[in-house]
């Protein structure tokens, strides 16, 4: 049962994988390692969507797999068609130094442990984390025990703990995968964490590599794997890892786009950032933040290159905005009236204990034995070197959007109707986690490769 | 001098990292079954599933914040509470007995008390584990 939960998602993993390729034709390991880790979210995006628009036009019992494989085989037949003849015999697997290959060892063998810890925290809690239950797989159970009336599962009656405005990417293909498997087995939504949790790792080393250096790739990525908070969530089977995912994934598209100024990259970046907004409701704020990022970018020279962005964001943007409107009850944090949220605007305490929250929670966030977010500021200080003059721009790009991200964050607990410190008690370290990949790709994109230090000589 | 210490940071990153990720694995190694507890709820609240004459549609919650004068844990409650719309899905349950069928979760001195308040309002139909239906009477 455990493989077959796996490879209920490998068709969907495919037509991401296929789908990006068409969109973004490179050839190097690396472009298609990193295709293949975008085509794990991309396909699950696609699936749930899928399995979103069946239950809109016949609400009921739909097969799924077969629709997928059906997909998966129009997929396979347009890429061999366009890939005859193409030169792949010029394809090379790339040439790593000792120092690269023992980086990749040590990213190998901290994944090892990473995974080992997951699956005994998954035997634990087979359940998963709290939200798992009470909110997403609870979603879950509503579709596929009742997918005749699965509107149920967003009903104003719901109790507002249950969040039954939040977007159903992730329980969409839980139901299905328990259609498929004919089980409502925990192993589902374990998978499904546990892939967005690679798909993750997988981005981070091939983006990176891209951008940089393998030895750079490989301590970002690394980075990543020690910090348990990210794969403890991941298995939790809640939709913050697979909202981090898709912000991180546009984040490093978009800053590939600059790099290699190739506009589809774009279409990518953006059909990622409203995939976030389908995960969970930080991801509208990527999609706003994003969209103004590059529409203030676009007056210089990439008008073209921002339409690119709007297309991929058309189609998930479509069906969030339906479900919104035609199904999600209000959001609790929109629920104070007009006069209480100016009051609480206009309250300086409030900002004082958002501060004092991130100020703390920088010390703690991410399960290291220190502070890691001052650990790897330290890192960037000794690791400092000139950001080319060409790069600037991406640079900028990218921390813009973290930057107001964050700020974004922090101005839904200004206005939060709930308790502020309960809030900020009960969702600060994810929000700060939602951050961290992208964070992490920034910063080891901007630095000093471990290639180049130890090349240098004293 | 500033290579070398560049290349201590580096090894000292690589160092913790793996501090990080062992410490974290050895934490799991005696975890305790914390998912046994929520399998033990939704068993116990199996039989009134089935007994539930509904199986779609809103239903009543009641707890022990509906029971007049008995202290309760309010996040106890709360996590019953939605421990039991993830057990009874896709029922929808709304706090209190507002439904024509409720389910309740009491203890004795609870069900007592809430009983003692609700006098000949409900038809109660008492199952194993302080598990009980309620059913409004349509002319008390």
């Amino acid at each position: 049962m455990t493989v077959t939960s796996f490879l209920i998602f490998l068709p969907a993993i495919l037509i991401g994988s296929l789908l990006i390729h068409l969109i973004w034709p490179e050839r190097s390991a690396l472009a298609l390692f990193l295709k293949f880790s975008l085509g794990i979210g991309a396909g699950l995006g696609i699936s749930s969507i899928l399995f979103f628009l069946s239950l809109l036009i016949a609400p009921g019992r739909v097969n799924m797999m077969a629709v997928q494989l059906a997909l998966l085989v129009v997929f396979i037949a347009i890429v061999i068609l366009r890939e005859r003849g193409q030169a792949w015999y010029r394809f090379k697997s790339p040439t790593l130094s000792r120092l690269q290959w023992g980086l990749i060892g040590a990213v190998l063998l901290a994944l090892v442990f990473a995974i080992l810890a997951s699956v005994n925290i998954y035997n634990s809690r087979p359940q998963g984390a709290f939200d798992a239950w009470s909110i997403w797989n609870r979603a879950a159970r509503f579709i596929y025990r009742d997918p005749q009336n699965w509107r149920a599962t967003t009903s104003p009656d719901l109790y507002w703990g249950t969040h039954a405005d939040y977007p159903l990417l992730v329980p969409l293909n839980v139901a299905w995968g328990w259609e498929t498997l004919g089980t409502e087995t925990q192993r589902v939504p374990f998978a499904q964490g546990l892939l967005f949790t690679l798909a993750s790792f997988g981005v981070m080393f091939a983006s990176v590599g891209l951008t940089r250096t393998s030895g750079q790739a490989s301590l970002a990525t690394f980075v990543l794997i020690c910090t348990p908070f990210f794969f403890e969530t991941g298995i939790g089977q809640i939709s913050d890892i697979p909202v981090t995912y898709f912000i991180f994934a546009a984040c490093a598209l978009i800053y590939l786009y600059f790099q290699l100024d190739y506009a589809p990259i774009l279409m990518i970046a953006g059909f990622m950032a409203g995939l976030s907004g389908w995960s969970k409701n930080e991801g509208l704020l990527m999609v706003a933040v994003s969209v103004a990022v590059l529409a203030v970018t676009s007056r210089k020279k990439m008008f073209k290159p921002f339409l690119w962005y709007l297309v991929g964001l058309a189609i998930p943007m479509a069906v969030i905005v339906y479900f919104k409107i035609a199904f999600a009850p209000p959001s609790d944090l929109f629920a104070g009236s007009s006069h209480d949220t100016l009051t609480k605007i206009v309250d300086f305490s409030r900002y004082w204990i958002i501060l004092k929250s991130l100020g703390q929670e920088t010390l703690t966030f991410g399960g290291w034995p220190f502070s890691i977010l001052i650990g790897l500021a330290v890192y960037a200080v000794v690791m400092y070197t000139n950001i080319p003059s060409d790069s600037r721009m991406r640079f900028f790009v990218l921390a813009a959007i973290i930057l107001l991200q964050l700020l974004g964050y922090c101005a839904i607990y200004v206005i939060t109707p709930h308790d502020l410190e309960w809030h900020i008690g009960t969702s600060l370290s994810r929000l700060v986690l939602q951050l961290y990949p992208a964070g992490i790709f920034l910063l080891f994109s901007s630095i000093l490769e471990p290639e180049k230090i130890f090349a240098q000589k004293a | 001098m500033r290579l070398n210490l560049k290349k201590i940071f580096l090894a000292l990153l690589v160092l913790a990292g793996f501090f990080s990720v062992v410490q974290s694995w050895l934490s799991t190694l005696n975890l305790n079954q914390g998912g046994a507890a929520i399998d033990a709820w939704e068993a116990r609240l199996m039989p009134a599933k089935k007994a539930l004459p509904i199986k779609r549609g809103v239903i009543g919650y009641v707890g022990e914040w509906d029971a007049p004068g008995i202290s309760y844990a309010y996040w106890d409650q709360e996590s019953e509470y939605l421990l039991a719309q993830y057990s009874l899905a896709p029922l929808i349950l709304k706090k209190g007995a507002v439904e024509e069928w409720n389910v309740a979760v009491l203890s004795e001195p609870a069900f007592a008390a809430w009983q003692k308040a609700n006098q000949g309002k409900f038809e109660i139909i008492p199952l194993k584990h302080n598990v009980y239906l309620f059913h409004r009477l349509a002319n008390p």
